[in-house]
């Protein structure tokens, strides 16, 4: 994939899909995810920073099939009807679903609902950790990061016309 | 975006060609590299361990995922054990250039081969009386066979000691046998780190990097010291020679041969065929006005420092060369050659030749390099170079015009007679220059490229900040190469930007500030000199007290780490530019980067800016003098103004 | 059209807020009976222990209803429906007309019936009111007995003992959370609440409340007295149905709905707490008083309302909860009353505990103590109904994660409603 591909956001069609075919499980996507979600945003300095920052993606395995799984932002997303204090609500603009982490009371109502279990529970701080769409950054640090071209940002037609391909 | 090849490289040379790559759409290394990006984060701290099938296993840095490897490995182990197989794999190719170097001895001395006799005489009795060889009354075949054998022998050596460490003070011999870690056998050590390595041995991290330190002495004091010691005696040992460096050494109204690689046994033969008047005419019946060797890398430096060879350039500027077009062949043997130049070489006319059995390429023309036939075989290469011209796409040549002369060809033997002037072959004006404060100390710069800072740019901002802190640069390798393209391997340099105290010495002995002592494995010259300083009196009792410190700013090889670790376990503060993938260990970055100075004398610090990283030389190299009780430096205008705390 | 809304919690709002989304013109108008607008009452608790401020409360932008143009009422109570005029009148006479009508009335607590309960210093936890009471009384108080070992017991337990009280839970049944968990969850859960110095007394009920003005003291069933100057009675809820019986329409525990949410009056819908709806876990009707339930419901009232005709599939309880850092998770039937038509898979390990019940290899219930990383997977299996027998294995995996159930989405793709996870198996 070409960096420029790379740039593309998540729109109400588009998203980050993963070709399990391609995942090798190397977890790159999942310390590009930490690092991005670090203070620093340096793997040398995030190792060592006192709170440790939380991926919001997991390799995931069932035999030799891989996938980098993380929040789907899903259009009819079961967490925000399962969010009682608000925190979890749909960008209408862009179909993701955001958390606002200071009106998380980590209820775990979320964990309880995501099909995905892509919401998890960062303890120390006692609120629930999701996929936030790297807003720090034009890209997605899993997708950039994936050494296999596995993760794929586009809409469904798109990814699905690549897989084909092969 | 249109300044990426300003941001590549601070060579003007580098940057005309990496915007011709672009034009030409051929990817070089840079290219590579940022397509790698972001580079694998268990790698790069040191956390993958592949060594058994059970895994691959990752240590989780983030402390959410496993913190032990399947067979129970912690992150202390499975760093340590990638930190040594890297240790190992360095000792390994210097080492095994040594063993080749010795082998060609051998073959010289029992006039096996006539392309290659013993030059140093000198030096092959001084060697071998190191080595307990009783010289009196024998041939120099007999004692150059002799001294072959002895070498030899000392790779598959099992016990004992290697002779050459003999020449380390005597305190510093005896705190490596107290520490356990003087190398028996050179093959061994390494062997032995492979053993240790493996599935299910050693795991006690300070064990494993401290048999690291005993392989990569075996290095350092052993294979790399062989190679150095014994091509000085084969093809002559270098004195100060001026010669010319850069891409601007390509010649385009010539055949260019570029020879690259390491080893001298190759490139010390096809300078000679390269004069060879049947093939020079040859070339001229090809329309070229001559043949024009240059040499890349350590292969460069040899020939650099034994015959004037210029340099086309250093480890980065392997794939630019082919790109002037102006190439017609260009010969590898081992080590730091680019499995990409092929790929290169295929977008243009040029021919590569791969000669070591070791290093081949697929597709690549092989023509098997033998010492017994060695000029008749660099003569055909050659001949295949010439024959290339004609391919040449005339419009696609640019030669970029930068060129920069240099005074190379510096050894532990002339550089103190250069040092005490003609007349006084000894290093205590060298001691007496730092005792009095007039230098300060000394530094190696030495190592690689490496895309992952800005090349040549770490080499040259370092030394210049040393230098100008009247600090004795002596360099190897792509370091080297990337300070003569700046011109500070002139004596003029000097003036401009050393110190007063260091203008004065490079005045009064008309030398650079900043010394060429040679190749990769060259770097064992150092050793010796620390040895001689210390043998010279007045400087301490040992390697660690002397005002020194080294440095690999744009390090990137195994190798590197290999020296890095034979000058810390000698006593030598060393700083590597980006870190060793040692930080997903706390434990064993701390061993290597504190600990290590009570137990060694030398220790470990990374700091890719290379500024911070000389004032930190600098600091601790004051602290030396401090240590020794010496005064303050003689023309010390303003404090040296420290902008980190170490 | 003219849509009213009665309540204005989760149902309601979820149920106004589907509505505008579809629905740019008509009229919406919400009535709630509550002083303060938009707040979520699940966080009461929070408040209660301090870990949040009343700004903190509201579920929604404070501007939710201008921004959407709806039209609120606050403070008002509904108290009659004319179904045959389709309008409502509130306690102030006024009257409001409608074409479609959201009951969403939510539910009340649970009271007992014990003598002395009108003394000063018994409280519930359902209102904001509720809460600021308690907060205010305070810093009077060193010891509080709740009554009930429910989820509302607990939860009030939990917070108040944050405040720094001396706090005594008494629970009628032999265990806490019996509505909730197994007996085996709830001695962990337990465990971990005393050891956190809330006492936890399980068996007894109390007989009386002592005080002379306030509370002073309780008096239990074994004759034992507890000191305590603060009641909470946390004994669950019962749902509002005055209203809706009063005008006739289908009341059993709760508001009797069909599967489009529709009341026995076709222009009248009932959401929420307040609603009898079908069980999925069960298979039978039952109110699951849960915010995500609530929610749901609004949502697929208000598109039966927009008349849309979409069914809702009915709901899971669930329930979360987290005392002291064990988070524990109860979906479903936790505790089959018939043991043998089930298959229980269950493990107790370093004080995890995980329990799935399966009825004929789909799975209709689940416990998780302690490592709750699972439970949202297990609720799609639950509510797609989805045959597990080749993942049984798997369900105890300390590593359980959603990639071990892609080859049942791949295999059952169609019964996974939700379209993101057909979209995790195009390359499966």
């Amino acid at each position: 994939m070409t960096k420029d591909l790379l740039k593309k956001k998540k729109t109400k069609d588009i998203k980050i899909y993963c070709d399990i075919t391609k995942c090798v499980g190397c977890r790159s996507c999942e310390i590009a995810c930490a690092v991005e979600h670090s203070k620093s945003k340096d793997i040398f300095s995030a190792i060592k920073e006192k709170a440790l920052p939380k991926k919001r993606v997991k390799a995931e395995n069932i035999n030799n099939k891989i996938i980098s799984l993380h929040c789907q932002h899903c259009e009819d997303a079961p967490c925000i009807k399962a969010c009682m204090s608000g925190a979890l609500s749909k960008d209408e603009k862009t179909g993701a679903t955001l958390q606002d982490k200071d009106k998380c009371v980590g209820c775990w109502m979320c964990v309880m609902s995501c099909p995905f279990g892509a919401i998890v529970q960062d303890v120390e701080n006692h609120i629930a950790v999701k996929c936030d769409l790297c807003p720090d950054r034009e890209d997605f640090a899993c997708v950039a990061a994936c050494p296999t071209g596995a993760l794929f940002v586009g809409t469904k037609e798109e990814f699905e016309k690549k897989v084909k391909k092969k | 975006m249109s300044e990426k090849h300003i941001q590549r490289s601070y060579d003007p040379a580098s940057q005309k060609m990496i915007k011709k790559a672009e034009s030409d759409n051929v990817k070089i290394a840079w290219d590579r590299y940022d397509a790698m990006q972001p580079q694998c984060g268990f790698g790069e701290l040191g956390l993958c361990c592949k060594v058994c099938n059970m895994g691959p296993c990752r240590i989780d840095p983030f402390g959410e995922g496993p913190q032990e490897g399947v067979c129970g490995a912690t992150k202390d182990t499975i760093v340590a054990r990638n930190l040594t197989r890297m240790i190992a794999a360095g000792s390994a190719a210097h080492s095994d250039h040594g063993r080749d170097i010795a082998h060609t001895l051998l073959l010289a001395a029992r006039g096996q081969t006539h392309d290659y006799k013993l030059k140093d005489t000198e030096k092959l009795k001084k060697v071998a009386l190191l080595y307990g060889i009783d010289i009196n009354g024998k041939s120099i075949e007999k004692i150059g066979e002799e001294l072959g054998e002895k070498c030899l022998s000392e790779f598959g050596q099992q016990e004992g000691e290697l002779k050459m460490t003999k020449r380390a003070p005597a305190k510093r011999l005896a705190l490596w046998r107290k520490l356990g870690i003087v190398p028996r056998g050179i093959d061994r050590e390494v062997v032995e780190i492979m053993h240790r390595t493996t599935m299910g041995v050693d795991n006690d991290y300070k064990n494993i990097i401290n048999h690291g330190m005993r392989t990569a002495l075996a290095d350092g004091w052993g294979g790399s010291m062989i190679a150095t010691e014994l091509s000085d005696i084969l093809f002559g040992s270098p004195k100060p020679i001026r010669a010319t460096v850069n891409l601007g050494v390509l010649k385009e109204d010539q055949v260019n041969i570029v020879v690259h690689g390491h080893e001298p046994t190759l490139s010390d033969v096809v300078q000679q065929a390269a004069k060879d008047p049947e093939l020079v005419a040859l070339a001229k019946k090809y329309g070229a006005k001559g043949i024009n060797l240059a040499g890349m890398c350590c292969t460069a430096n040899e020939i650099l420092m034994r015959h004037g060879i210029p340099s086309a350039g250093n480890f980065l500027q392997q794939e630019l060369a082919i790109l002037t077009g102006a190439v017609e062949l260009m010969m590898v043997d081992v080590q730091c050659v680019m499995p990409a130049l092929s790929v290169a070489a295929n977008c243009f006319h040029t021919k590569l030749v791969t000669t070591s059995p070791k290093c081949k390429f697929p597709g690549v023309e092989h023509v098997e390099f033998k010492e017994e036939r060695a000029l008749e075989i660099a003569r055909n290469i050659i001949r295949m170079g010439v024959e290339n011209f004609k391919n040449r796409a005339k419009e696609r040549i640019e030669i970029p015009k930068e060129i920069r002369g240099l005074v190379a060809g510096f050894t532990t033997e002339n550089t103190f007679h250069i040092l005490g002037g003609k007349y006084r072959a000894t290093f205590r004006p060298l001691n007496d220059a730092i005792i009095s404060g007039r230098l300060r100390g000394a530094a190696g710069v030495v190592g690689c490229n490496n895309p992952n800072i800005r090349q040549d740019w770490a080499h040259v901002s370092m030394v210049k900040e040393l230098i100008k802190h009247d600090v004795l640069v002596v360099q190897t390798g792509c370091s080297a190469i990337a300070c003569a393209k700046e011109g500070l391997l002139t004596p003029e340099s000097a003036f401009k930007l050393a110190g007063r105290g260091l203008q004065e010495i490079c005045q009064a002995v008309g030398i650079p500030p900043v010394l060429h002592v040679g190749s990769c494995v060259d770097n064992s010259r150092i050793l010796i000199i620390l040895s001689q300083v210390i043998k010279e009196g007045g400087l301490g009792e040992d390697l660690s007290d002397i005002p020194v410190a080294a440095a690999a700013p744009e390090w990137m090889s195994e190798k590197a780490v290999a020296i890095g670790f034979y000058a810390v376990a000698s006593g030598v503060y060393t700083i590597f530019g980006t870190p060793q993938p040692v930080l997903g260990s706390e434990n064993v970055t701390n061993y290597i980067a504190a600990e290590l100075e009570n137990i060694v004398g030398g220790k470990f610090a990374f700091e890719a800016d290379p500024i911070r990283a000389a004032q930190m030389m600098i600091k601790h190299i004051d602290k030396k003098r401090e240590a020794l009780k010496l005064p303050p430096l003689m023309y010390e205008r303003e404090p040296v103004r420290m902008t980190n705390n170490d | 059209m003219k849509y009213l809304i009665i309540g204005g919690s989760a149902a309601g709002v979820a149920c106004a807020e589907t509505l505008r989304k579809h629905d740019k013109s008509s009229e919406i108008a919400v009535i709630s009976d509550e002083v303060f607008p938009l707040y979520s009452r699940c966080l009461l608790t929070y408040l209660l222990a301090g870990s949040i401020d009343e700004s903190k409360l509201y579920f929604k932008d404070k501007t939710f209803y201008e921004d959407n143009n709806i039209k609120f009422y606050l403070c008002k109570k509904a108290v009659s429906i004319d179904r045959k005029e389709k309008s409502i009148t509130l306690k102030d006479r006024t009257k409001i007309s409608y074409d479609k009508l959201l009951l969403a009335t939510g539910a009340s607590p649970k009271l007992v019936d014990v003598p002395g309960i009108d003394k000063k210093g018994v409280f519930t936890v359902r209102k904001i009111d509720d809460a600021r009471s308690i907060m205010k009384m305070l810093n009077k108080v060193e010891r509080i007995a709740v009554l009930g070992g429910g989820l509302i017991g607990l939860r009030d337990a939990y917070a108040l003992r944050q405040r720094g009280k001396e706090v005594a839970v008494i629970v009628k049944s032999p265990q806490v959370l019996s509505q909730m968990v197994d007996k085996q969850a709830a001695s962990l859960i337990a465990a971990r609440l005393e050891k956190n110095g809330i006492k936890i007394m399980t068996g007894l009920a109390a007989k009386e409340i002592i005080g002379k003005e306030f509370v002073e003291e309780v008096l239990l069933d074994n004759g034992e007295k507890i000191k305590c100057q603060m009641i909470i009675i946390g004994k669950g809820v019962k749902a509002n149905t005055e209203l809706a019986a009063s005008c006739g329409l289908k009341v059993e525990e709760g508001i009797v709905v069909d599967e489009f949410l529709k009341t026995s009056d076709e222009n009248i819908f009932a959401a929420g707490d307040c609603a009898q709806t079908y069980d999925i876990a069960r298979g039978e009707r039952r109110i699951n008083a849960l915010w995500p339930c609530a929610v749901e419901q609004g949502e697929r009232a208000a598109l039966n309302m927009l008349d849309k005709k979409i069914k809702y599939d009915g709901s899971l309880s669930m329930n979360s909860v987290d005392f002291f850092g064990l988070a524990s998770i109860s979906m479903g039937v936790t505790k089959p009353k018939e043991e043998k038509d089930y298959e229980i898979i269950s493990q107790v390990k370093n004080n995890i505990y995980k329990k799935f019940v399966l009825k004929e290899n789909v799975i209709v219930g689940m416990v998780l103590v302690g490592d709750i990383k699972p439970a949202g997977i297990i609720s799609i299996l639950i509510k797609n109904r989805i045959d597990v027998s080749s993942i049984k294995h798997l369900l105890l995996d300390d590593n359980f994660d959603y990639a071990k159930i892609m080859p049942l989405v791949a295999k059952y793709k169609d019964k996974f409603k939700l379209e993101e996870c057909k979209d995790t198996i195009i390359t499966y």
